[in-house]
């Protein structure tokens, strides 16, 4: 039988993997800087086996230590994979009247060929973007976004920015909620039976959810204000104890790195 | 007599539309009352909520909490000692997780981060959350948030807290488990105010009854002398709890001995039989 279809965009299914993660518990901000140190490590040293390195770890972490299926793993990281995919054939070929190269073949006027050293590239390159892709999914599939603001505020990132990733983040669910439901009571009486009426179907779910978010933002408001709101948006939050174990196996992993780097220097 | 907590004097409101909210009301509420706010929708009730809570500034009238006239400079104190949960869970909930959601009004308050945990912790045991305190508000159900939003205002300790129609949208088991909670409040003293349609809750719950009736209180008394007033109940659009309505049957029809205990919950009615038995017994 054919699944049906899961009516939320991959977003938030990647936010319901980040609580369901069994490594949820480890403290944020170890999770958001390692991912970075990673990130950056792949991207100075371009180094295909420091990249093969941290693409299986990373795997293994989200996979082993996070509990998520493998399929699932997959799903999430296919998403970037046609944007990269395609920059990398444009890197990899290149136009020229004359045949040359170590491939070539003939289209129109001209021919795309491609040579040894364009193929390294290539597949280097790809190699490192996968590599830094996974140290950032590594975070965000098991980082609760609340959890991922917050080490920004530690970090001391602009206080407008932060109340508004927060509300955005809390407000993006109910729109969507708002908006399913209507999509769905605009289906039960057939808002959608062909394109004319689907076109205007949909402008009048817009115009109303922007009644219903205005209206929604006084309810709000009333609400925080009734909680002694004054213009800061406080949040209360507990720090997760940071495992001294885990701090020592990420240096671990990070040395090997450099040494692996540094000794297959291409 | 119980101090006055809160003095309402000629309380007038208007929306920004010219349409009249509140007009002239004036009610005195008492340490450690009940009472049940009735009302059809648009009577009312609501904007009275949030113009004690301060959100909404009256046009005309006076607000004394505990013989302190409330100005502009002390909103903060009657926001912080009175607290309202709201109808709408979803319309509440402003953070990203549950503690941070519970915490919101201790933050607000500025306590301690200490006494912040601790109010926290004491919240989310209260309405039995704590497991699910990392959650976002967005994987809950529906009566986990309400759950959600009551602790929130608890954990302002609040000395009277407001209900907006809070079984409005609960399934049977979470409307007893708000009654629970009710009890238990009330157990402790809290002065609770609690707008409902439910007449059969405000009948058996409530210690007072106030009828709003087109921005006006038409009514203001026990729940016996309103729910047998049927002026009242027909100017408020009001229909007679069920158990009141039972026992006046029973007693016309000479089935019962007007006794004018007046049961309020099955099991009251069920006892009241017991000891009747033989009136009823001379039927057969």
């Amino acid at each position: 039988m054919k699944r049906i279809k899961h009516n939320h965009g991959e977003g938030v299914r990647i936010d319901y993997y980040a609580y369901a993660s069994h490594i949820k518990h480890w403290n944020a901000t170890f999770k958001v800087f390692f991912s970075l140190v990673i990130m950056v490590i792949c991207i100075a040293f371009n180094n295909p086996y420091v990249s093969t390195v941290v693409i299986v770890a990373m795997a293994y972490i989200t996979i082993v230590k996070g509990q998520l299926p493998l399929s699932e793993y997959l799903r999430v990281l296919a998403i970037p994979t046609t944007f990269i995919l395609l920059s990398v054939v444009a890197i990899i070929f290149d136009f020229s009247k004359e045949p040359m190269g170590l491939y070539h073949f003939p289209v129109g006027l001209g021919y795309f060929y491609t040579s040894k050293a364009m193929l390294k590239t290539g597949l280097y390159l790809t190699l490192k973007v996968f590599a830094a892709i996974s140290a950032l999914q590594m975070m965000t599939l098991s980082t609760p976004f609340s959890e991922i603001i917050s080490v920004m505020r530690k970090a001391h990132v602009p206080k407008l920015v932060i109340e508004l990733m927060n509300m955005i983040y809390r407000y993006i669910f109910i729109l969507l909620e708002v908006s399913t439901k209507m999509k769905n009571a605009a289906d039960s009486r057939l808002g959608n039976c062909d394109f004319k009426t689907s076109c205007s179907t949909f402008g009048s779910i817009g115009a109303n959810l922007l009644v219903i978010s205005m209206r929604k933002a006084n309810a709000y408001y009333d609400a925080m204000e009734s909680r002694c709101y004054d213009g800061d948006f406080l949040f209360y939050e507990e720090d997760r104890a940071v495992d001294k174990n885990l701090i020592m196996k990420a240096a671990l992993f990070i040395v090997i790195l450099i040494i692996i780097g540094c000794y297959t220097r291409l | 007599m119980k101090k006055t907590i809160l003095k309402v004097e000629n309380l007038h409101y208007a929306y920004w539309n010219g349409k009249v909210a509140l007009n002239d009301v004036s009610v005195d509420i008492r340490e450690g009352e009940k009472i049940a706010v009735m009302g059809s929708n648009g009577s009312g009730k609501s904007t009275f909520f949030l113009n004690i809570n301060g959100v909404f500034a009256p046009e005309r009238g006076k607000i004394t909490y505990r013989e302190t006239l409330v100005t502009k400079k002390n909103l903060k104190e009657l926001r912080k000692n009175i607290g309202i949960v709201f109808q709408d869970a979803d319309n509440q909930i402003v953070a990203s997780t549950v503690r941070a959601e519970v915490g919101f009004g201790p933050m607000n308050l500025k306590l301690p981060m200490q006494e912040v945990h601790e109010r926290v912790e004491e919240s989310l045991a209260y309405m039995n959350i704590t497991d699910f305190k990392d959650r976002p508000p967005h994987y809950l159900s529906g009566g986990e948030k309400k759950r959600v939003s009551i602790a929130s205002i608890l954990a302002m300790r609040p000395e009277m807290i407001i209900f907006d129609e809070p079984t409005a949208a609960l399934d049977p088991l979470n409307a007893t488990m708000l009654e629970d909670v009710l009890a238990k409040l009330g157990n402790v003293g809290k002065t609770i105010l609690l707008s409902t349609h439910d007449v059969d809750l405000a009948y058996r719950w409530a210690e007072r009854v106030l009828v709003f009736s087109a921005g006006e209180i038409i009514a203001d008394g026990t729940p016996l002398d309103i729910f047998r007033d049927q002026q009242i109940l027909e100017k408020a659009n009001l229909k007679k709890p069920m158990m009141l309505e039972v026992y006046e049957m029973l007693v016309k029809k000479k089935l019962l001995e007007d006794s004018a205990e007046y049961p309020k919950t099955t099991q009251a009615f069920n006892k009241l039989l017991d000891d009747h038995v033989v009136f009823l017994g001379d039927l057969a």
